[in-house]
């Protein structure tokens, strides 16, 4: 059987969280018959902190016990671990170095969704095929339009923003968002609700997150 | 910030609180924000932050009625000053205790009020930190600057239109939905 593996970055598994949606992930683990995998940073992000906030420590037991029963997993059978950590640490200087405004590098991704990147990277070095999850629009965009993210960044700073790297390597990461694992579960049968679930679903990743437009959604949902 | 801007910002702060202008305040926020998603400095963040809570209790009528308001708003003020005075004389270091030392009065406070503010800094924290992502700064990265979880950012940035400016949309949603179809063939 050929590898593969859906990376998932912390936004995408907390939408589905956020929705009480996470017990799909069994049923589309099944369906996948592959890897669906977490970093070391994004488990801090989606386990660790919010098991110490009362308000997430829910949704945050439900992420681990994904993980106790091996739904989620660490990548680290099929990548070493330093390989991760030194490609996660190579992406974050380029990436916090590529964009330059009022006089300095803007900061502007952390640890964990560049490890999911720089996992996906490695796997497809390997052989292995694989898509990322991510719902948050700025890793996105740094992989799939850098121009765009310079735009928004220009706009809403009101100031020239220039870019001081080549990030063009990032182009051939496929992302997807939780918004279509949603369309997919659901044109699978994986939900037994009917009536306007599609719709219902794609609202309820967006509102919790996911960055999908309205106009996106009303296009999915005519598919 | 450059030191004038921000003298010209505390200033105006400082007149707005006397004023009781809410408005003002949230707008000298806004203005703030800017800044801080370039620089990310902790104590353009704070102040953000702190200028934008203190206009939603001053926009809240029945915050002022508790007796400890009165004492709160006066330390923010003498806080402010302090924080002009030492910037005026570039004392960078004291300057930045000063602002963070307005959110740490919040400590010193006691009951409901203290309940009531501690309240309005978390909700403030989350509207500028989803601010700062709508600037393009990443949600981690800005649930870290904030020190909110990404829980908090992504419930509240999902009820914003980030996501529905055409900048926003990168892939057709066919394509997107291939991958899905490809990798679980």
């Amino acid at each position: 059987m050929k590898e593969k593996a859906i990376v998932f970055d912390s936004g995408a598994i907390i939408t589905f969280a956020m929705n009480g949606l996470l017990d799909i992930f069994e049923d589309l683990k099944k369906e996948f018959n592959g890897y669906f995998l977490i970093t070391d940073e994004v488990k801090k992000e989606i386990v660790d902190k919010p098991l110490t906030i009362k308000r997430f420590q829910f949704e945050a037991l439900k992420i681990k016990d994904l993980i106790e029963r091996r739904i989620l997993e660490f990548p680290y059978k099929i990548i070493n671990k330093k390989e991760l950590d030194n490609k996660t640490n190579q992406l974050f200087d380029i990436l916090n170095h590529a964009y330059f405004a009022r006089g300095e590098f803007m900061k502007i991704v952390s640890k964990g969704e560049i490890s999911a990147i720089a996992l996906s990277l490695l796997l497809k070095e390997k052989g292995i095929d694989n898509v990322v999850a991510i719902d948050e629009r700025t890793a996105r965009l740094l992989c799939e339009s850098p121009s765009n993210l310079q735009k928004i960044f220009s706009y809403k700073l009101h100031t020239e923003v220039l870019m001081k790297k080549d990030i063009s390597f990032l182009k051939n990461i496929k992302i997807i968002r939780s918004s279509e694992l949603m369309y997919f579960a659901y044109k699978t049968g994986l939900f037994h609700l009917k009536d306007h679930i599609l719709e219902a679903l794609l609202y309820a990743a967006k509102y919790k997150g996911c960055s999908i437009s309205f106009e996106e959604i009303e296009q999915m949902k005519k598919l | 910030m450059e030191k004038e801007h921000i003298l010209n910002v505390l200033k105006e702060v400082k007149e707005a609180l006397h004023d009781k202008d809410s408005i003002k305040l949230r707008n000298l926020s806004n203005e703030t924000i800017h800044a801080a998603s370039v620089e990310q400095e902790k104590f353009s963040i704070a102040l953000a932050v702190i200028v934008y809570s203190l206009s939603k209790i001053i926009e809240r009528t029945n915050y002022q009625k508790y007796p400890a308001w009165k004492a709160f708003l006066k330390k923010s003020l003498v806080n402010l000053e302090k924080a002009s005075r030492f910037l005026e004389k570039d004392n960078i270091n004291k300057f930045k205790e000063s602002i963070m030392e307005i959110e740490k009065l919040i400590n010193s406070l006691t009951g409901n009020f203290k309940t009531h503010v501690q309240q309005v800094f978390e909700k403030a924290k989350i509207n500028k930190a989803s601010r700062i992502y709508e600037h393009g700064v990443s949600m981690e990265r800005t649930a870290e600057l904030l020190g909110i979880t990404i829980f908090e950012l992504a419930e509240y940035a999902g009820k914003t239109g980030i996501s529905d400016i055409d900048l926003s949309m990168t892939l057709p949603v066919e394509k997107r939905i291939k991958y899905v179809a490809d990798i679980f063939k």
